[in-house]
């Protein structure tokens, strides 16, 4: 049940793949953060009602912080680092400021190294964020100017040591100053030579300028010079969008930079990773462009527990390692010895694995569409899994773009889809998918929500499709249609959309919070923040009425209809089926839909004998159908049952 | 549970059925034996001890039944009694089921057999019984008694089926032309006798052509969730409503069947021999020259070791005992003690709680996450079925789905979920999918397809990217001519996605895979059935129909194939300019970077190559590259540099093929593997080669570089040789 979603995971062994063939999937993510005196100072919040400042570089360092917290979730295996430039104070691995004057990367100072955070880093991180202790004495402007090029090769140190082979390293520049070196030529062609550097090195370089209200940043000053059109590794990928420029608001308001720059910095925060590349989309017979495709939504799970050591200087995660033995002998298994069998008759039927290989092989990856259909034929329900996003790619046919934005056009424009045979890879069975367009949409701040792109979406075979219930068709009656449509008018959503962004996953934010309390020595959290729980008063303040005016007419219709309709149930009905009925009625004085007079006479039941601490006394059925009725596990012996009763009294 | 089940097959194998007839290329017992096998090995494969049957051979040779002194019975032959059917059982039908050399025998005595035969097994317990007769009606066959046969068919409750090779059947549209006068009478007297007990009396044609269809598993219905659908709190507001409803799957991903994986058993050189699986080891050493009874099972064994910097090879092993549970947080691990095992699960009750509503409109679809499930009222409960109807209905008129956040069972992690109404002339319920949270969502960018932004930031909508008018009128009038239009039975058009038609091919072609192989292990394994690949091409009259608009897209779009040997091939050097058009490499230049450092060799080597201008160059480059990463491996402590050598190697091969100097870089990997193994480079380096391998750094091939005298068995050889 709540398993349904591992299962998933199952299904598909489809981790993001590396084209190239040799680097590591791994994602580096250097932040630099220039501190000067414009970027330490604060600018408070235009909005008097969010009290507080912020200064452009603590706005930096909080995005950082959040970065690095989201990215242990998200990417565990990724790395980060953050480096300050511009400081008083230097420090670059094993080098000191108190050593000798010739420093490598004077006014460079690395605060956190580049790799898979640690606990200890992500507590130092935030203190620095937070202004606190220590952080006083990293976080002053150096009197005299950095280099650029210095602070360019410093990044490509650390990168070239740290994260080398990985297929994405980026750097994000978070600064102000539009042009640190003026007019002096020859550190500007040092900075434009260092740059240059990490783009053949394959690191891309990402600006987050930072406007005042008096100084609106100007990229073609001296950072044109420092960014290339696209990135070395992706060439598909979009280079430098100005579109964000528009996040860095000269409003001077320094909580909303905050909010606009961990918009912008959160729509870059996950390097962009193909599930598949330059895969033939056929239009028709002998007619192809060329798409990749990729994840863009897939349920991000917490990590699976593993096995620590504690014995060494520290707790340490052990690796596992499978090998495959004999039953008979215990003896190691090479792979190729390995033959596959199926149980069949009380015995095994056996194929080699390239015919169980060829079993799976119905041809060559490939989206092939077979003929289009109205949207509005893809029935709700027909649906299996996440969506595949697809986005076209010039590297087999020249002018696939052209083509993939001519259907997107039409498919968009008269609201078709169509449908495709569809081979993710080779050897993993075909899919049937309806393939259909997604416009593109941005947020306020004009960063790109969701992508102008296709969108693959599996659909079931008659194999998975299952059959309905048998059931007893009863039909409401208009007037109480009536009443709970004003109920539903009230209770749209915000702008009447589900907007996943605002509902973080409560379970594995809380997973990740505990252990980090954990990892950091620090109290456990009482209340976790659960966004996804309703809010009940104002459905109370909002509906309220209109919920109890419903209930009375249901009351009223049951009545009408019920008789003669109830005892043809009545054999087979429990104390708990009538607890559990909806709705009550005005008979009671206290106007109480959720529970009526049965059931309020249970409930009064139990709670009597908590409070005489008699529980035991009733019996299993009882107990169950109340737990039940509270959401509470029905597993156990009677004890547990009792337990849990009293628990939830307890909590009252 | 399923029913117990017991079949009884009368198979014909007079000599008569081993002929050929109506132009077909198999004889009639061969043709009918596909029905009956299927039918078989289906059942065979559920493995259920209780889905029995029995076979009976009709126009035998020789005689074996219970009745055999009774000159009515004779020339038939029990084959097999009723009983689960496993693997032996198949074969040995196999080798018992040929053409006889004679055509005496009833087939009405025979299902006089058949119905004794399951009497005697099923005795007065619960049973589904059925008869299948598979005949060619040539027979002689006495008429006498049927009433009796008829009225113990339908007291005992059998299901009779008669499948007869080209009986007619005019509603199917198949009529043999110059009957036997004496199959004529045959035929109709199966007919009357089939339809006297409600039974069926087909043509065999019909019988096998439907097994092209795949059968689809049907599952039991079970709610997967008992519980309430609530709007508010009822502990804590009186106006709170709570409808007692029940959750099914709609949809969930069936799966092939999972093999398990054996090895030879060891020292296979005295054969222990299982009888059981005798016959299978005959049969099946053709295919793979093995037998069951030498195969040994294959189980995984899980280590666990620890880094340490001080162990030889970096790492120690531990065992599992000496291990405590845990979790990383980030590269922090944390361990967490058995009795606080559930720190990390968020307390939660079970329920389905409403948190508002939107609008269908503004949902996009792409959004469904998940397998899709139904809601219904509790089952027997007036009072929820006319609420959760007033729900369904209401959400329906505003059309509005909802959103809610559900927890199946207590502190299982809460999800949200769409409902969605659905209202069919019998059936109402909603409609669930499971939505995203923030976290399942990775903002990849993507620049916009209706337009070009340039990077002086001009808006540009006419560019080599984006259609022009005639290449949208085109792709317009070519996807309304592809307009896919399906039919239902009746011919009635059908407006929903082919969903119940389209069979998973992985499933059901390893399904005929295993069956095939069980009674014909000698044979290769059956290509895919036409049914399964229905919807891998579009339909012929479609594209027929839309052929001339094709070709005017194909002609408008003027889309070109880049040849796969400039694909890896640098293009321009346009791109490699910063967005201010700087020319970087005129800097460099100025420069002079001749000497390749070793801490910025993969830029510089790089840019010595885009700037040089004669080979000795390139040569001069690679040579100062080689060093390099030679040294980088003789100074790595462990496996400490190994990422940064593959990384060299890499580039240096994707930059050597574009420059097309591949020798000078299978000189070289030639020199390294030689040296790595024979630990020239601080001593043993295998676990590098192994990884070069892994990653294919091996020599560069003609197929990857016109100008590499590597053939691709050559390169193969290097990589797979140690």
């Amino acid at each position: 049940m709540a398993d349904e979603y591992r299962d998933d995971d199952q299904l598909e062994d489809e981790e993001e793949i590396d084209e190239t063939g040799y680097k590591t999937v791994k994602d580096a993510i250097l932040f630099a953060i220039e501190i000067n005196e414009s970027m330490l100072t604060p600018s408070p919040s235009a909005d008097s009602k969010t009290k507080g400042e912020e200064s452009p570089a603590s706005a930096a360092l909080k995005c950082a912080y959040h970065l690095m917290q989201q990215r242990i979730i998200s990417n565990p295996h990724d790395m980060m680092g953050v480096l300050l430039y511009g400081t008083q104070a230097s420090k670059f691995y094993d080098e000191e400021e108190t050593s000798r004057g010739d420093l490598s990367y004077p006014h460079c100072y690395l605060f956190t190294d580049l790799d898979v955070p640690s606990a200890h880093e992500v507590k130092e991180l935030r203190g620095l964020a937070d202004d606190e202790g220590e952080a006083r004495n990293v976080l002053v402007p150096s009197k005299e100017p950095v280099s650029m090029a210095n602070v360019l090769f410093c990044a490509n140190q650390i990168f070239t040591s740290k994260a080398p082979n990985f297929l994405s390293r980026r750097l994000f520049i978070v600064t102000d100053n539009d042009n640190p070196h003026g007019e002096n030529k020859a550190l500007r062609s040092a900075a434009a030579v260092r740059a240059r550097d990490l783009y053949d090195l394959g690191v891309s370089i990402e600006l987050f300028p930072i406007s005042h209200p008096d100084h609106e940043f100007d990229h073609a000053r001296f950072y044109d010079d420092i960014i290339y059109r696209a990135s070395p590794t992706d060439p598909d990928a979009p280079s430098y969008q100005l579109a964000d420029s528009k996040a860095s608001t000269a409003t001077g308001d320094g909580i909303a930079l905050l909010k606009t720059l961990l918009s912008s910095i959160h729509s870059r925060s996950v390097a962009r990773r193909a599930y598949f590349s330059n895969m033939p989309l056929e239009l028709g017979p002998d007619f192809r462009i060329s798409v990749s495709g990729y994840h863009l939504f897939r349920r991000q799970q917490p990590a699976r527990s593993g096995y620590v050591w504690l014995e060494g200087e520290h707790p340490q995660m052990a690796q596992g390692e499978t090998t495959a033995i004999a039953d008979d002998t215990a003896r190691t298994v090479e792979k190729w010895e390995i033959k596959k069998a199926y149980k069949f008759g009380g015995d095994q039927v056996i194929f080699t694995p390239e015919e169980l290989k060829s079993l799976r092989d119905f041809g060559d990856p490939v989206i092939r569409i077979i003929g289009f259909k109205p949207l509005s034929a893809l029935p709700f329900w027909a649906n299996v899994k996440h969506p595949f996003f697809i986005y076209p790619s010039e590297a087999d046919y020249v002018g696939s773009t052209r083509v993939f934005a001519a259907l997107h056009r039409k498919l968009l424009r008269d609201r078709k889809a169509a449908l495709v045979w569809f081979i993710p890879r080779k050897a993993s069975g075909p899919v049937l998918g309806a393939l259909m367009a997604g416009p593109e949409k941005v947020d306020e701040y004009g960063v790109q929500k969701l992508p102008p792109g296709m969108w693959i979406i599996p659909l079931p075979f008659a194999d998975d499709v299952r059959q309905n219930p048998e059931t007893r068709l009863t039909v409401a009656p208009e007037p109480l249609i009536d009443k709970m449509r004003y109920v539903v008018q009230q209770l749209q959503l915000p702008k009447a959309i589900y907007d996943p962004s605002r509902y973080p996953n409560p379970s594995l934010q809380w997973h990740y919070r505990i252990l980090q309390a954990l990892a950091l020595d620090e109290d456990l959290p009482e209340k976790p923040e659960d966004k996804t729980i309703p809010k009940y008063r104002q459905i109370d303040k909002r509906a309220g009425f209109y919920v109890l005016s419903w209930a009375e007419e249901l009351e009223k219709q049951y009545a009408a209809a019920g008789g003669t309709a109830a005892q043809t149930t009545l054999v087979k009905r429990s104390a708990k089926d009538r607890d559990a009925e909806t709705g009550d009625s005005a008979s009671q004085p206290a106007k109480k839909p959720k529970v009526e007079d049965g059931s309020s006479g249970v409930e009064a039941d139990i709670r009597s004998h908590y409070e005489k601490n008699t529980l035991s006394k009733l019996t299993v059925p009882i107990l169950k159908d109340f737990l039940h009725s509270h959401g509470r596990s029905t597993a156990g012996k009677k004890a547990d049952l009792v337990e849990r009763v009293e628990e939830y009294y307890e909590r009252k | 549970m399923a029913d117990k089940e017991a079949t009884v097959y009368i198979v014909d194998v007079g000599s008569s059925m081993g002929e050929r007839h109506q132009g077909r290329s198999v004889t009639d017992l061969e043709w009918g034996m596909q029905y009956v096998w299927d039918r078989i090995t289906a059942t065979v494969a559920t493995g259920r001890k209780t889905a029995n049957l029995g076979v009976l051979g009709l126009r035998t040779d020789d005689t074996s039944n219970e009745l055999s002194d009774d000159v009515h019975f004779s020339h038939i032959s029990v084959l097999s009694n009723i009983k689960q059917f496993l693997m032996s059982d198949l074969r040995k039908l196999g080798d018992d089921i040929k053409p006889s050399t004679t055509d005496k025998g009833d087939a009405i005595s025979a299902i006089i057999l058949a119905i004794q035969m399951i009497i005697t097994h099923c005795k007065k317990l619960k049973y589904k019984r059925k008869i299948v007769l598979i005949t060619n009606g040539r027979g002689r066959m006495n008429s006498e008694n049927l009433e009796d046969i008829t009225k113990k068919i339908k007291e005992d409750n059998i299901e009779l089926v008669i499948l007869g090779t080209d009986f007619d059947d005019s509603e199917y549209g198949v009529k043999e032309e110059d009957k036997d006068p004496r199959k004529a009478e045959n035929e109709s007297m199966l007919r009357s006798l089939a339809e006297d007990c409600d039974g069926v009396c087909g043509t065999l044609d019909q019988a096998v052509s439907e097994l092209e269809i795949p059968r689809v598993k049907s599952v039991r219905v079970m709610a997967n969730f008992k519980g309430f659908l609530q709007l508010g709190d009822s502990e804590e507001y009186d106006s709170a409503v709570r409808i007692p409803v029940e959750r099914y799957y709609r949809t969930y991903a069936a799966k092939p069947p999972s093999a398990s994986s054996f090895v030879l058993r060891s020292g296979l050189g005295s054969q222990q021999d299982q009888p059981e699986s005798h016959t299978t080891a005959a049969a099946s050493s053709d295919t793979l020259g093995v037998d069951e009874s030498s195969l040994t099972s294959v189980r995984p064994l899980r280590t666990y070791h620890v880094a340490d910097e001080d162990a030889p090879g970096k790492k120690v092993d531990i065992e599992r005992e000496n291990l405590a549970k845990g979790y990383e947080y980030g590269r922090t691990a944390v361990h967490i003690s058995e009795t606080d095992e559930n720190i990390t699960i968020l307390e939660t009750f079970a329920g389905m709680d409403l948190l508002g509503f939107i609008q269908s409109d503004q949902y996009e679809r792409y959004m469904h996450m998940s397998t899709s499930n139904i809601i219904i009222a509790q089952r027997a409960n007036d009072k929820a079925d006319l609420a959760l109807s007033s729900f369904i209905h209401s959400l329906f008129e505003l059309e509005c789905y909802a959103v809610a956040r559900l927890v199946l069972k207590e502190n299982k992690p809460p999800i949200l979920v769409l409902l969605a109404p659905s209202i069919e002339p019998d059936f109402e319920c909603l409609l669930e999918v499971q939505l995203p949270f923030a976290e399942d969502y990775r903002a990849y960018r993507f620049p916009p397809l209706d337009k070009v932004v340039t990077v002086s930031g001009k808006v540009v909508t006419q560019h080599r990217n984006l259609p022009n008018d005639d290449l949208l009128d085109a792709m317009d009038k070519y996807v309304d001519s592809m307009e896919l239009v399906d039919v239902d039975e009746d011919g009635e058009p059908v407006e929903t996605f082919p969903i119940d038609d389209s069979y998973s091919p992985v499933i059901h072609r390893i399904d005929a895979a295993i069956r095939s192989r069980a009674i014909k292990p000698h044979e290769p394994i059956p290509a895919p059935s036409k049914q399964l690949l229905k919807f891998s091409e579009p339909p012929e009259n479609l594209v027929e129909k839309s052929q001339n608009h094709l070709n005017k897209l194909v002609e408008i779009a003027d889309v070109k194939k880049v040849p796969p040997k400039i694909k890896g091939r640098k293009r321009t050097r346009e791109t490699e300019k910063p967005l201010s058009g700087l020319d970087v490499d005129a800097l460099l230049h100025q420069e002079k970077r001749t000497k390749i450092t070793p801490n910025n060799a993969i830029p510089e080597f790089k840019q010595i190559l885009a700037q040089a201008e004669d080979l000795d160059t390139i040569r001069e480059a690679a040579k100062q590259l080689t060093t390099i990463i030679e040294s980088q491996i003789r100074h790595s402590l462990g496996d400490a540099n190994y990422d940064r050598v593959n990384e060299g190697l890499g580039m240096m091969r994707d930059e050597l093929i574009s420059y097309e100097e591949p020798t000078l870089y299978n000189e070289f990997i030639q020199q390294l593997k030689e040296k790595l193994l024979k630990e020239e480079l601080g001593g043993d380096r295998r676990e590098l080669w192994w990884l070069l391998r892994k990653n294919k750094l091996g020599l560069i091939d003609q197929r990857e570089s016109d100008q590499s005298k590597v053939t691709s068995a050559e390169a193969k050889d290097f990589l797979s040789a140690n």
